[in-house]
């Protein structure tokens, strides 16, 4: 039987892996002195530290040794392992850490069992509110906390929910926004499917808080897990009598019910979300007045975030100002962040407001998958901006956020490498905002469209230095007269790709070169000819037949049959094809 | 099912928590949508047939996304005597390796561990 685990792993990418090579010297020093019975070591695939040598984490005393060398077995066995001491220059100290608050039951218990919920602590927040907080107070801890919405905009919760609670009215509702439609963020999916308990106390929190007795759960279809998990956590909350008439024993009601999304981008933003509830066209109004005061079906209404309920039962259960501790001065608690693109471990990281991006990028993420710098990360979805490499040392948090021209969003987060094209990527956003645009106000429909042509000129070549301009022109006009928060931030990829790398705008349109070689109008494919072997596989997998010559002269590429497609460059094993 | 008041709901979250904290060993497969869309699925029917066919007293649980959606599935051992460890981009063969080597022999399975939540 062992009593201690060691495990093992090289994290230096830049040599070749040394894992294998330290395990064996490490077992055999074990076996020479005669620990090899008590002690196992095992070599591991992801160590959870990244670019620092060799990697040791001895278990169950949780020490971790970085930077390794085969000289420092001697004393790491004879004294940490034999007499327990620790090493101080070779333990390693952990730059940033996740703080799970959202994400804390998330992959630990069964996201079908309220009973499991229970055992972590659930539903006791909801017994403290309907027993010893009453409305008055459960809105000053919340105010004490500080929490603002996780949705994108930031505005204080305690807020939004005293409005609706100072409106007189006979009927109030809550919602529940699990609409997340930005492209490469999926944190409030993981919430519904890995803890939906925590959600609806959240929401059955919040309704007592304004004094609703009916509350919707308003989720995209394209969720059908998420439809499923919270349909059955509301079915276990009504049998338990946590829904219903008289919850816990108190003379509180309050019906929820599950209503889809059908998939419009713009539903997500309040107003139109109320329309799409109502069963309207999911179109957004002017504001205000706003839902708090007059919201679905004419009735005060609160609409929440998936992220920010999840965080109401933490709150409300610690107490406020367990919650202000963590964070920074103006955002307080952690936020969710979906990591994506070129990154070496994509997924979701939750963090303390304050973390740098440049700490979550590379010391939790691991760094880019390529290994290539990083060149810049996006942050807060279609809405939100490009931030560059230099500014990676930035603490996040709302403010700081939108000083750099981007925002927290609902939390996607994009990093991009050297091979992304700064022209390229606010077309891909814009475009996804021209779709989803619901036409209902000119400069949103209109300006989106016109600035979309512009940036297809551009990466075509055919653009020209006034083009820049007048880009910037739109962009002001969709930010002061559009109606919803959709066309008022469609132009912050465009904005802040402009603040930040205007070169290489200039660079498409003066010299008509894209130097990430991702506009295909600006790029030719060429062979060279003195890196090819000859084997022909391009020829046999070039689609338009744009390949010619055969293997005694080489081979050439025809540019005028040539679709860059990219196939040639994929299937070459010499690299001999240059994309320029 | 009795509707519950607010000192059942206390005694529940005793009695669970009590009994979650004792010895019994589990394997956790994490079955949200990326660790499903990566074959989750999969491995946990796996190990529920092998379970059964090899008579181990061992239980099988789903649980959500942990978070490090690139090694999915993840799963986690706890298994009596032995740090529980998450194992990441788990197939047949590894599940296999795991009920073998992990829950049987009671040793860690090499190069599939992933460290990653601390």
């Amino acid at each position: 039987m062992y009593t201690k685990v060691i495990l093992v792993k090289d994290t230096d990418l830049k040599r070749e892996d040394k894992t294998r090579e330290f395990y064996t010297h490490l077992l055999d020093y074990l076996r020479g002195s005669n620990l090899h019975a008590q002690i196992q070591v095992v070599r591991v695939a992801d160590i959870g530290v990244y670019d620092e040598g060799l990697v040791l984490k001895i278990l169950p005393d949780k020490i971790v040794y970085c930077n390794v060398q085969d000289s420092d077995i001697k004393r790491i066995v004879d004294s940490t392992l034999d007499q327990g001491k620790v090493i101080g220059d070779l333990v390693f100290k952990p730059k940033a850490k996740q703080h799970r608050i959202v994400l804390r039951n998330c992959g630990k218990i069964n996201p079908e069992s309220i009973e499991e919920y229970i055992a972590c602590g659930g539903y006791l927040g909801l017994k403290k509110v309907l027993g010893e907080l009453g409305q008055q107070k459960l809105i000053e801890e919340i105010k004490i906390s500080g929490i603002r919405g996780r949705g994108g905009a930031g505005y204080p919760t305690w807020m939004k929910w005293n409005f609706a609670r100072e409106v007189e009215s006979a009927e109030k509702f809550v919602i529940c926004n699990a609409d997340e439609g930005d492209p490469g963020a999926y944190m409030d999916r993981s919430v519904l499917e890995g803890d939906p308990h925590s959600v609806i106390e959240g929401l059955i929190i919040a309704a007592f808080a304004i004094g609703a007795s009916k509350g919707y759960f308003y989720i995209r279809a394209e969720y059908p897990l998420a439809v499923e998990r919270i349909n059955k956590a509301l079915k276990q909350a009504y049998d338990y009598g946590l829904l219903g008439q008289n919850i816990l024993g108190s003379s509180f009601n309050l019906n929820l019910e599950i209503r889809l999304g059908a998939g419009a981008f713009v539903c997500g933003e309040e107003t139109a979300l109320i329309s799409s509830i109502e069963g309207k066209r999911g179109t957004p109004h002017p504001r205000p007045p706003y839902p708090s005061v007059k919201g679905l079906w004419g009735k005060p209404t609160v609409i929440n975030n998936v992220e920010t309920l999840a965080n109401i039962p933490a709150i409300v259960s610690n107490g406020g100002k367990w919650f202000a501790q963590i964070g920074t001065l103006t955002s307080k608690g952690t936020k969710v962040f979906a990591v994506t693109g070129k990154v070496k471990n994509s997924g979701l990281v939750e963090i303390a407001m304050g973390a740098t991006l440049r700490e979550i990028v590379m010391d939790i993420c691991g760094g880019t998958l390529s290994g290539k710098p990083i060149k810049a990360v996006q942050t807060g979805g279609p809405s939100g901006g490009v931030i560059p490499e230099a500014l990676l040392d930035t603490p996040v948090d709302y403010e700081n956020l939108q000083k750099l021209g981007s925002i927290m969003g609902s939390g996607g987060m994009i990093v991009m490498d050297e091979d992304d094209c700064m022209v390229d990527i606010p077309k891909f956003y814009l475009g996804f905002c021209v779709e989803e645009s619901c036409g209902k106000c000119a400069p949103c429909r209109i300006g989106g469209f016109q600035m979309l042509v512009y940036l297809n000129k551009i990466s075509e070549g055919k653009g020209k230095l006034e083009d820049l301009e007048q880009m910037r022109r739109l962009a002001q006009a969709m930010q002061k007269a559009s109606l919803c928060g959709l066309g008022q931030t469609a132009s912050n990829p465009v904005v802040s790709t402009l603040r930040y790398f205007e070169t290489e705008y200039n660079e498409h349109i003066l010299n008509k070169h894209c130097p990430a070689a991702k506009c295909n109008s600006l790029v030719t494919y060429t062979i060279m000819g003195d890196k090819c072997k000859r084997c022909g596989l391009c020829v046999t997998n070039c689609p338009v037949q744009a390949i010619s010559g055969d293997k005694e002269k080489g081979y050439l590429i025809a540019p005028e049959k040539c679709v860059k497609c990219g196939r040639c460059v994929d299937v070459c094993k010499f690299k001999a094809i240059s994309k320029k | 099912m009795n509707k519950l008041t607010p000192s059942d709901l206390e005694k529940m979250h005793k009695a669970s928590k009590a009994s979650s904290d004792g010895p019994k060993d589990w394997i956790k497969v994490g079955m949200s949508s990326c660790g499903i869309a990566a074959g989750a699925e999969d491995v946990f029917n796996f190990f529920i047939e092998e379970v059964k066919k090899r008579n181990l007293q061992i239980e099988i649980k789903k649980c959500g996304c942990a978070g490090a959606c690139y090694a999915e599935p993840l799963v986690e051992v706890s298994v009596s005597g032995l740090p529980p460890v998450v194992y990441g981009a788990v197939n047949k063969e590894v599940a296999t390796k795991i009920l073998e080597k992990h829950v049987i022999s009671k040793m860690l399975v090499n190069d599939c561990i992933f460290e990653v939540l601390g």
